[in-house]
């Protein structure tokens, strides 16, 4: 009964193994040259500047959320294409294709209703903000006389 | 009728309140984009309240037909009466909701809810969806769900307010409970399926009768997955200690969303948790023949949930969150109902959620009439000689407040006294505890709704100009202080129509 488990502890005591032989092969190898340089925090070959503890802009996330749209949707179709073809087989493939457009047009929507607000303008004219006017987009959406909000990055 | 499984394709014809809801939510989602300006309000209300009159009218010819009990996608979805009469008090919530939500017309108000209106009106219907579901689900996966969905709407909901310091803390502060007992439940559900090796709540209630029977006893591992599971329901119901978030959220989020918080999300939270208990651990059955921890667990719950409401309500200044720690208050003699554990205990927690509706929905409807009126001023100070000021609005508040008490001659008295009758019928030395703990409690709250009251009637408020309240805002008022004034009078319909509503699949 307890044999059965034998594998996993195996498995355990090879990952086990390799990290401590890998640890230590490098000590045994590699030259030791430490100074402060190396202790730094790794920007991608860059020396950091500034401390870390500041505002992100808050389109990334909505570009982000944005790809979901997109990703969840080739994540859903492709286990149907995979098997769309059994389905025709079975009778069933035009109630499957009309689910799936059914499925991709909702998504879609969403799509539409994200473009058709402006969200997919990476910079946006912030509204009331008379410097709005002089943004560097030439599509930034500012209707005149919009009540003052002064924090566009809030408001999306 | 036979119970019967249907799969995906035979569900749909017993899932069309939920579809139509759907179809409302893309629907609302192209008018925003497309419609004109002028219409836009317009078309949004006219589309919700379709699509809930729809919800609403087919839950309510399922109950008049009695269909069911069935099983729909393949057990997801319990389809029974209890589900169906969810889906008429929750279209008739979120109808009020929307009608609550209309923007007031014209300048010099300033609207509460700045952001897109289509927006609005589209999360509400989303999370009239979630409720649907969460009363219906009997399914663990789904149960999660379904909270989720009711969850992350409410959260979006509550910072609907653009530069308001206060809806984003209060957002904020319920994204963090919110996650945290989410995770808590998750646990608590790992539990239980560790034991059941199943998700499917008529196959939990089959393995864990056996193993009680098998022990004698109810199994360590179902009591602690339930314990934990109880921070997810209790956070939905905001019952102690898991409402930290009610105070802040209920102040901070705009008050349409706040009278729903207060009343849709909570219902939804009573209907799965009484049918997690009934179905899954079957403690509903008539005598179970082990002691079960549950009354305990439960009784201990609502003394806890009423006193804290209670006492946390008495210095309050503000109304709104005045209202907050006393729904607080609710859910603890709701738990009262819950703990018995027995028909009549559910029967009186169904009728007491359709008085609440009533009577909160009105309540935090005044609210809003009043602070419109007075730059935003939610506290006391702004109901200062309200009788005088709007003498309608006013005398809507005394019969909401009143019923809240639970005073007679109004539907708090009627929805109270089954409670506590079932409580008292169950018998039991716990069971008198609870009601004297119960009853203490109602006198308590008896004297922060006395303070609104004397504020409105006896004491003079630096305006005496009389408040030009929405006829909108006017009208619904007056709507929903008749019914709490006639369940005041006359129950008894209403009551054997939802008593007799309450059979479950098991």
């Amino acid at each position: 009964m307890l044999m059965a488990y034998a594998s996993v502890a195996a498995f355990f005591l090879v990952a086990i193994g390799f990290l401590l032989g890998s640890l230590l092969f490098g000590r045994l190898l590699r030259p030791n040259n430490m100074y402060a340089g190396k202790v730094e925090t790794y920007e991608c070959g860059e020396a950091p500047v500034g401390p870390a503890w500041f505002n992100f802009n808050p389109r990334f996330y909505i570009i982000a959320l944005v790809y979901i749209i997109f990703d969840v949707e080739i994540a859903f179709i492709y286990p149907v294409a995979a098997v769309f073809k059994r389905w025709v087989d079975q009778g069933s493939g035009l109630f499957a294709l009309i689910e799936i457009f059914l499925f991709v047009a909702i998504l879609m929507l969403g799509f539409v209703y994200v473009w058709a607000k402006g969200d997919l303008d990476w910079i946006r004219a912030i509204k009331g903000d008379p410097r709005g006017a002089q943004d560097v987009s030439s599509r930034s959406r500012a209707p005149a006389g919009q009540a003052a909000v002064a924090d566009g990055g809030a408001e999306s | 009728m036979e119970t019967r499984t249907f799969d995906n394709v035979a569900s749909l014809a017993y899932f069309a309140p939920e579809l139509g809801l759907i179809a409302a939510v893309l629907l609302l989602v192209v008018w925003d984009l497309a419609s004109p300006a002028r219409l836009k309000i317009a078309g949004l209300v006219v589309i919700s309240l379709a699509a809930l009159a729809w919800s609403g009218g087919m839950g309510a010819y399922f109950l008049a037909k009695d269909a069911g009990p069935h099983e729909l996608f393949h057990g997801l979805l319990a389809f029974d009466r209890f589900s169906n009469l969810f889906r008429v008090i929750f279209a008739f919530v979120t109808g009020a909701i929307v009608l609550f939500s209309v923007p007031p017309r014209g300048p010099g108000v300033a609207p509460e809810l700045r952001r897109d209106q289509g927006e609005f009106f589209t999360l509400i219907l989303v999370l009239s969806l979630g409720m649907n579901l969460m009363a219906a689900s009997r399914h663990l996966l789904l149960i999660y769900l379904s909270l989720e969905l009711v969850s992350v709407m409410s959260f979006v909901l509550a910072g609907f307010k653009i530069n308001d310091a206060r809806s984003s803390e209060g957002a904020l502060k319920y994204v963090i409970f919110g996650g945290v007992a989410s995770g808590i439940m998750l646990y608590g559900m790992s539990w239980i399926f560790g034991i059941t090796a199943s998700m499917h709540l008529g196959e939990c209630a089959a393995r864990i009768a056996a193993l009680t029977a098998q022990q004698g006893k109810v199994p360590e591992v179902v009591f602690v997955g339930t314990a934990c599971m109880l921070a997810g329901f209790g956070y939905k119901i905001s019952a102690a200690p898991f409402h930290m978030w009610t105070p802040d959220v209920y102040e901070g989020a705009p008050t349409p969303v706040t009278a729903f918080l207060s009343v849709g999300p909570k219902a939804a939270g009573f209907a799965v948790l009484v049918r997690f208990f009934s179905d899954a651990l079957g403690a509903g059955s008539a005598s179970p023949a082990v002691a079960t921890p549950w009354p305990v667990l439960a009784g201990c719950l609502a003394m806890a949930t009423m006193t804290i409401g209670n006492l946390s309500a008495l210095g309050q200044e503000n109304v709104k969150r005045m209202l907050a720690y006393s729904s607080i208050a609710h859910a603890g003699y709701m738990l009262l109902g819950f703990s018995v554990f027995s028909d009549a205990g559910v029967a009186a927690i169904a009728f007491y959620i359709v008085t609440y509706c009533f009577m909160n929905l009105g309540a935090f409807m005044v609210v809003m009439a009043v602070a419109e009126q007075s730059g935003g001023d939610e506290t006391l100070s702004a109901f200062r000689g309200l009788g005088r000021r709007a003498p309608l609005v006013a005398a809507a508040m005394v019969v909401f407040l009143v019923s809240l008490t639970g005073l007679p001659p109004t539907a708090g008295f009627v929805g109270k006294f089954y409670l506590f009758s079932a409580l008292l019928t169950a018998g039991g030395a716990w069971r008198w505890v609870l009601a004297i703990v119960g009853v203490v409690n109602s006198v308590i709250s008896l004297f922060y709704y006395a303070r609104v009251l004397r504020a409105m009637y006896l004491e003079k408020g630096e305006r005496t100009e009389p408040v030009a309240v929405r006829p909108l805002l006017g009208a619904t008022t007056c709507a929903l202080a008749v019914p709490t004034l006639l369940l005041g009078v006359y129950w008894g319909p209403v009551y054997d129509f939802v008593a007799s509503s309450l059979s479950m699949l098991r």
